[in-house]
């Protein structure tokens, strides 16, 4: 979806080497046109990525008037019968053309102000009509403290010492305020344990990672974890659908069933739990 | 059975199963209730089939219809309550041999069933067609104890917000217990499974899933399963719940079901699922027999792997995250069994229960090259090391193991295995530790098939079982085909004679037909002037478990110029074998010493006898008997088998070898294999604990650090600060195994003062300080968990003072950082739950371990709340295990009562086992010792356990059993007070004792009673009591005199036909159809109780003493002078009058079957036996069989 937005309304220039820089009209008229003159652009771009060299005139207005009436988002989809889910990899799609921003018609003056430092350049990845990065003395860190102990040994111990202090107040802060279990009689307060609580469903907790876990997952190893969610993602949007499709059908009246297994032919597996659950058979006698 | 003439498959049984229909169309969860009905197709074998024995335990049934005519039944289930009479004498050899019997009497293996249908006469006379008949059969379940299990969350929502769920589960031929059928492995037949269930739940069932339709009111649908591939009723398995589904991505054809919220992890552990089946498919050559396949997660499992056909059922805790090392081995070891047993116990079935073994053999032994395949060679061979000693250890203790029982003709009396305490003729009654046992050694067996035949001929039999029985499978029934799909013993061993060519028969009857093992004592001499060694091999067959081996056995030999087999014969009196050695000793030449698999190393042979050129010697190094091989070399040999060997088994045996040699060389030798990391990492495991022994053991004489502490330091520390250990990197496993274990057996160190030293306490407890997981992706859950079991291990007795109260003032410093830890950890879990809760399991063991050790007081409390229904299971258990140390160390009788309670009630059936198992192993008190908990009270709430406590579950009942065992032996138990009257018997001991209460009584002859006359007078007693069975059987010589009426034959009811029925079970399979001619009144309510007294008095045992008390008072009160058939007269007249009233009955009984009452007037007669039954049986009101029986038979 969003890379949509940037298709459609993001990209205000582009291609249209026309120049035509008339800016005599009104601002909404300015403002038609130049979503006019953007949509003609997408529309090129798309062709050109397909495969089209040249389009007749006729035939690119009509796919401009197309995508410029409002009911034609739907609609286009009707017609291609295409799966929603399917859009953000099609945006991520190798081959596409990234639409240049529109030219500043009139530039606003900017007034030279003082630049401290160098400037830094943006990364390839950011397109070059971003904002610049400010002046680095508004980012950069100055050490205006004493340096923090970057010793190893130090930074451990910390680490290791300051974990604990937090675990043990929390867990004596947990203790004092509910339930407690007690080692010793003579002394309760002694090595509090905080209460042992039967749960209706006591496997959940016991085998799904916790939190926290998934979160130093998610720090340890940035690339496998993509992997890992990327697969999940694609496998995911297979049973979510059988899913969806169950509830559907759950919840439809056995008629309206929709044929959401169509929509992902490709990789359509033909599973009998998958398949949708049949209408009862009317009986003929009564 | 006997293999000699072995002609296919003869059923025991009347007609043949064709087809069956089970029909489940409400299951409701808010009651534990399920409502259906069964529909079987049959043919009958024989003319006039007049009566249909079925399977069925715990069913309702509300009508049985056979072709549509209403049919009478009768319910009878002997099982439910095993001795029907107040048994005063509660002694297990005699419980052991009525529960047998009682299994036996609805032993679909027999042709019996609880259930006895009689078909309407209209349809009698079909016969010479044979006609196809079709039994239909209604009936309902509530709240089922065995069966089907319930799993019914107590939270808010929508029974499939709750993840309520049901399944299937049972020890072996179970599915009686939730539909009647022919619960027998060898009836097969083809099957169409339907089940109505809400809206939101899947029906997950064998075969394949043929639609699912909505009711009309759109608010249930049903799933329409078909199975057309012959499946015997006990692989029908069922699961209902809200399960998320999951298509396997690499095979589309199978289908993974697990409770809501679990998907990822179900994703991540059934992701490697299709190397299996590809592995399996390749090896056997043959496709997977079935369709498709499911897997089905459910909580509260029975057991953690359970294999339908064309399903399994798995317990939802094998699901686990990437993150996660342990559990992933265990899971796909348990994925790896499932689908090995889809093959060789589903689709392929077996025709008894003494063919048990070629199905547990084969899916053993080919779920072992799997793990071989997967796993590595060391992995596989550490395996069948491991499960080699376990059966050796289990059989040199208990006694044998036997995996083909043969139980020729009616000569029951020959129990194969006297040495145990349950029968091993039925899986029922199997101890399930033996069960264990057993799957063990068959498949080791089968591995040693494999090395008599080869490997390749082993999988063309494989092969060629499976493409006959699928050649089978796609046949009509009419071709008689189908007992193809059933393996037996004798076709197993024809197809590998066929094959390989070879005879096994000599293995075949020493470990098949054969208990025990063979316990080998190796010693060794080395003749320098013949340059000969002189091996002396002997052999112990005496023991109970063992014996005797004659045959090849290898010995390998590693010698300064290489490795040599030689194969010596064992036989009946040689002990010596001279073995020529080939290196003379030359070790003063520098030169490579060449190994077994041609490796060539260098060594310092300077520990080596400079005589002799043996580096050291196995015996049977490729485990191809099934032994204990106790050997004696020298340390140094040892030593040099350690480090040199190859063979990770060979490792293993040196470390074991060298805990009784504690010297610096054994310790080097032990620290240089901790340290080489290509050595398999199992064996560095074990090192680790040995390097623990020996360095006590060496405690005055060791420098340095404590042992592993600067190797664990150099492997796993911070190169800059030594004292921290590296953050966690668990991405090599093999040195994450060594890191979890290494700590752990450092704390079994003691000081000279038998303490732990204090470096290594510190040391673990900065370990715990630093462990730092936070740039791992693994869970370090196990290795925490391992750190508290290091604290546990670190603990020693406190030392008390005048039994002083352990206070929190008077604790030990140690001990106070340790348990400031333990409390940290068990807090945190609470807030952050590890994986399996392993963190909370280990600081359980510690808390109880500092109970033990006396640093804190003694209390069961904490352990009980965590026991509860609610926590996780591995929990519950752990804390189970404490209170269960408990109450044996405090001698806790309410702890005890507690934990029976629990037995009794507690919803999960695991934990149930579990309580008994381990009261078993670590028991209260002993046969062997007075307790002051070993009370009446407690020996009848065992007794009932058994007797009919458990009648819903098998296991369960035989968990009792062994119990029972372990506390008060097989004889009467000791504290029972001695009967009122008359004499206990001990006929092992042959003595008598004389209740002293009623000494007076007696006069004055009473004690003087001799040995003898106790000796006989009891042989004469024993079959008293069976006396009423056994009218016109075989037994009559010994016993028959007809002086004692006794307990047992009073639940008989009068007008009850006794007498052709147990005979016609004992009699051949042959002379069957005949028996069945002649018995064909409806009436005998009771002919299976019948059969069992005749089973018992064929099953008994010689060592019986007097079975209940009442016959020792008319057998014992033989005084001097007082003439014996007199007093036996007395105590018939005055105590059971109403004997000889029965025996009118009987004739009258006799005369009626002459006349051919038609049937409802029968019926009549019968319900009047059943009002009866209801008065005078305890056995009708147990609540199982009460309801039962009173359930209406609407034949009018």
């Amino acid at each position: 979806m969003a890379d949509s937005v940037v298709m459609g309304s993001g990209s205000l220039n582009s291609g249209s080497r026309s120049g035509s820089s008339k800016t005599s009209t009104s601002p909404t008229e300015n403002y038609q046109l130049a979503r006019r003159r953007t949509l003609q652009v997408v529309v090129s771009s798309l062709l050109t990525e397909c495969g089209f060299e040249n389009a007749e005139k006729a035939a690119m207005e009509t796919l401009t008037e197309m995508m410029q009436s409002c009911e034609s988002f739907p609609y286009l989809m009707q017609v291609t019968c295409f799966n929603v889910d399917t859009l953000p990899v099609y945006a991520k799609r190798s081959q596409r053309m990234v639409i240049t921003a529109p030219p500043i018609t009139n530039a606003p003056l900017v007034p030279k102000a003082l630049i401290a430092g160098q400037k830094r350049t943006h990364p390839t990845y950011i397109p070059s009509h971003f904002p610049e990065f400010p002046d680095p003395h508004t980012y950069i860190k100055t050490p205006t403290f004493r340096e923090p102990v970057s010793d190893y040994q130090v930074v451990r111990e910390k680490a290791a010492s300051q974990r604990r202090d937090v675990e043990r107040a929390l867990t004596r802060f947990m203790a004092k305020t509910g339930e407690t279990q007690s080692l010793f009689k003579d002394d309760i307060s002694a090595f509090p344990l905080i209460a042992a609580k039967p749960s209706a469903i006591p496997y959940l907790s016991a085998l799904l990672p916790s939190e926290l876990e998934l979160q130093t997952l998610e720090e340890t190893d940035s690339s496998e974890q993509d992997d890992q969610t990327d697969t999940e993602n694609n496998s995911s949007n297979v049973s979510q659908d059988d899913q969806s499709a169950d509830k559907e059908n759950v919840v439809l009246p056995p008629g309206g069933v929709v044929p959401t297994g169509k929509a992902n032919e490709e990789n359509m597996i033909d599973n009998p739990y998958l398949r949708p659950v049949k209408k009862p058979k009317v009986r003929r006698k009564k | 059975m006997n293999r000699k003439k072995d002609k296919g498959f003869e059923s025991p049984r009347p007609y043949k199963l064709t087809h069956q229909v089970v029909c489940i169309n409400n299951i409701n969860f808010q009651r534990k209730s399920v409502i259906g009905y069964v529909e079987l197709t049959i043919f009958p074998t024989v003319m006039n089939l007049n009566r249909i024995k079925l399977n069925s335990k715990q069913c309702r049934i509300y009508r049985v219809r056979v072709n549509d005519l209403e049919a009478p039944f009768i319910y009878n289930d002997p099982t439910l309550e095993v001795c029907h009479h107040e048994s005063k004498q509660r002694n297990l050899n005699y419980f052991s041999s009525a529960y047998t019997a009682a299994v036996s009497a609805v032993d679909p293996d027999a042709g019996n069933g609880e259930l006895s249908i009689k078909v309407p006469s209209e349809l009698w006379k079909q016969g010479d067609e044979m006609k196809v008949m079709k039994v239909y059969i209604e009936f309902s379940l509530d709240q089922p104890k065995g069966g089907l299990h319930f799993v019914v969350p107590d939270v808010e929502g929508s029974m499939a917000e709750r993840a309520a769920h049901v399944f299937s589960f049972g020890n072996q031929n179970s599915t009686r217990f939730w539909f009647p059928c022919v619960d027998s492995y060898s009836e097969l037949c083809t099957w169409k499974l339907e089940f109505t269930v809400d809206a939101s739940m899947v029906a997950v069932s064998c075969g394949d899933l043929v639609e699912t339709v909505y009711t009309h009111d759109m608010r249930k649908k049903t799933f329409h399963y078909m199975l057309p591939i012959p499946t015997a009723a006990p692989n029908i398995s069922l699961a209902v719940g809200p399960f998320e589904i999951l298509v396997d991505p690499y095979m589309h054809e199978v289908t993974h079901f697990c409770l809501p919220q679990l998907l990822p992890l179900l994703k991540h552990t059934m992701s490697y699922l299709h190397e299996i089946f590809e592995f399996y498919e390749e090896i056997l050559t043959c496709r997977y027999p079935y369709s498709c396949f499911k897997t089905v997660f459910v909580d509260e499992a029975y057991v953690q792997v359970s294999s339908y056909a064309s399903m399994s059922i798995f317990s939802t805790n094998l699901l686990h995250s990437g993150m996660i090392i342990d559990q992933t081995p265990v899971t796909r070891h348990c994925l790896a069994q499932a689908l090995a047993q889809q093959f060789f116990g589903c689709f392929i079935s077996r025709m008894s229960w003494s063919d048990e073994w070629v199905l547990k053999g084969i899916s053993g032994y080919i779920y072992g090259l799997y793990l071989k395949k997967t796993f590595g060679v060391n992995e596989y061979r550490h395996w069948i090391k491991e499960e080699l000693d376990k059966i050796v250890e289990y059989e040199l203790k208990i006694g044998g193991v036997l995996l083909h029982p043969t139980f020729s003709g009616g000569k029951e009396k020959d129990n194969p295995t006297p040495h145990l305490h349950f029968s091993i003729r039925h899986p029922h009654t199997l101890s399930w530790e033996y069960y264990k046992m057993f799957q063990c050694k068959a498949h080791l067996v089968m591995r040693l098939i494999e090395n008599r035949i080869s490997m390749e001929f082993m999988l063309q039999v494989f092969n060629k079982l499976l493409s006959l029985a699928s050649t089978a499978s796609s046949q009509k029934y009419q071709s008689h085909m189908w007992s193809q799909m059933l393996v037996s013993t004798s076709g197993f061993l024809k197809s590998i004679s066929n094959v390989s060519g070879k005879d096994i028969g000599p293995l075949i009857k020493q470990w098949v037909d054969q208990s025990g093992v063979v316990k080998f004592f190796g010693s060794f001499a080395f003749n320098r002037k013949r340059n000969v060694l002189e091996l002396e091999i002997r052999q112990d067959y005496t023991s109970s478990g063992t014996q005797k081996y004659v045959g090849p056995i290898k010995v390998t030999v590693q010698e300064l110029d290489g490795s040599f087999n030689h194969t010596l014969q064992i036989e009946e009196n040689s002990l010596k074998h001279d073995i020529p050695c080939h290196s003379k000793s030359r070790r003063n030449k520098k030169k490579k010493i060449p190994l077994m698999n041609g490796e060539e190393v260098d060594m310092d042979l300077s520990a080596m006898d400079a005589d002799s050129p043996l580096l050291w010697i196995r015996i049977d190094p490729d485990m191809s008997i099934l032994r204990k091989v106790e050997f004696e070399q020298a340390d140094f040999m040892w030593q040099y088998q350690l480090r040199f060997e190859r063979d990770v088994v060979a490792q293993e045996e040196a470390i074991s070898a060298l805990e009784i040699f504690p010297t610096p060389a054994s310790r080097l030798a032990l620290t240089d294999i901790l340290e080489q990391d290509q050595c398999f990492y199992k064996v560095r495991m074990q090192a680790c604990f040995c390097l623990a022994k020996i360095a006590n053991s060496m405690m005055s004489t060791w420098t340095g650090p404590p042992a592993m502490k600067s190797l664990f330091t150099r492997m796993f520390c911070c190169k800059s600060c030594p004292n921290i250990v590296k953050t966690n990197n668990f991405i090599n496993f093999q040195s994450y195994f060594l890191q979890k274990t290494m700590p752990v057996a450092m704390a079994l160190l003691r000081d000279v003062q038998n303490l732990c030293p204090k470096e290594v306490l510190n040391f673990i407890l900065d370990l715990i300080k630093y462990n730092d997981n936070r740039k791992n992706k693994f869970s370090d859950n196990y290795y925490r968990a391992e750190l508290i079991d290091a604290l546990t291990n670190s603990l020693t007795p406190a030392i008390s003072i005048n039994n002083e109260v352990r206070t929190v003032d008077n604790l030990n410093t140690d001990v106070r950082l340790i348990l400031e830890e333990i409390t940290r950890f068990l807090n945190m879990e609470k807030l952050l739950p590890s994986y399996r809760n392993t963190i909370t399991v280990s600081c359980l063991r510690a808390i109880r371990m500092l109970q033990k050790n006396g640093h804190i007081p003694s209390d069961p409390s904490l352990f009980k709340s965590y026991a509860q229904y609610g926590h996780f299971v591995d929990v519950r258990i752990a804390a189970l295990e404490a209170v269960i140390d408990y109450t044996r160390v405090d001698r806790s009788s309410s702890e005890l009562q507690w934990l029976l309670d629990l037995v009794h009630n507690d919803p999960v059936h695991y934990i149930r086992h579990e309580i008994l198992s381990m009261l078993a192993k670590n028991p209260p008190f002993t046969k062997a010792a007075d307790s002051l908990l070993c009370n009446e009270a407690l020996v009848d709430q065992l007794w009932k356990l058994m007797n009919s406590g458990t009648c819903h579950d098998w296991r369960l009942r035989c968990d009792a059993v062994n119990l029972y065992y372990t506390l008060f032996g097989l004889t009467r138990p000791s504290c029972l007070p001695l009967p009122e009257l008359g004499l206990v018997l001990n006929l092992k001991e042959k003595k008598a004792v004389l209740n002293p209460t009623i000494k007076s009584e007696q006069g004055p002859g009473g004690p003087e009673v001799t040995t003898t006359m106790t000796f006989t007078s009891t042989l004469e007693e024993e079959h008293v009591v069976m006396e009423p069975a056994l009218i016109g059987v075989a037994m009559a010589p010994l016993g028959l005199k007809r002086k004692a009426e006794t307990p047992l034959s009073s639940s008989p009811e009068p007008g009850q036909v006794m007498q052709e029925e147990p005979s016609a079970k004992a009699s051949v399979k042959s002379k069957f159809p005949t028996q069945e001619e002649e018995d064909i009144d409806m009436d005998t309510v009771h002919d299976s109780q019948a059969f069992i007294y005749h089973q018992l008095n064929m099953l008994e045992r010689p060592s019986t003493p007097g079975k209940e008390p009442s016959s020792v008072e008319q057998a014992m009160l033989s005084m001097p002078g007082t003439p014996m058939p007199t007093l036996s007269k007395e105590s018939t007249s005055s105590k059971h009058g109403d004997h000889h009233h029965h025996h009118h009955h009987h004739e009258h009984k006799k005369k009626k079957k002459k006349h051919k009452h038609k049937h409802k007037h029968k019926h009549k007669h019968e319900s009047k036996d059943k009002d009866k039954d209801r008065d005078s049986h305890a056995f009708s009101n147990s609540p199982a069989s009460g309801r039962s029986i009173r359930s209406p038979s609407l034949s009018d």
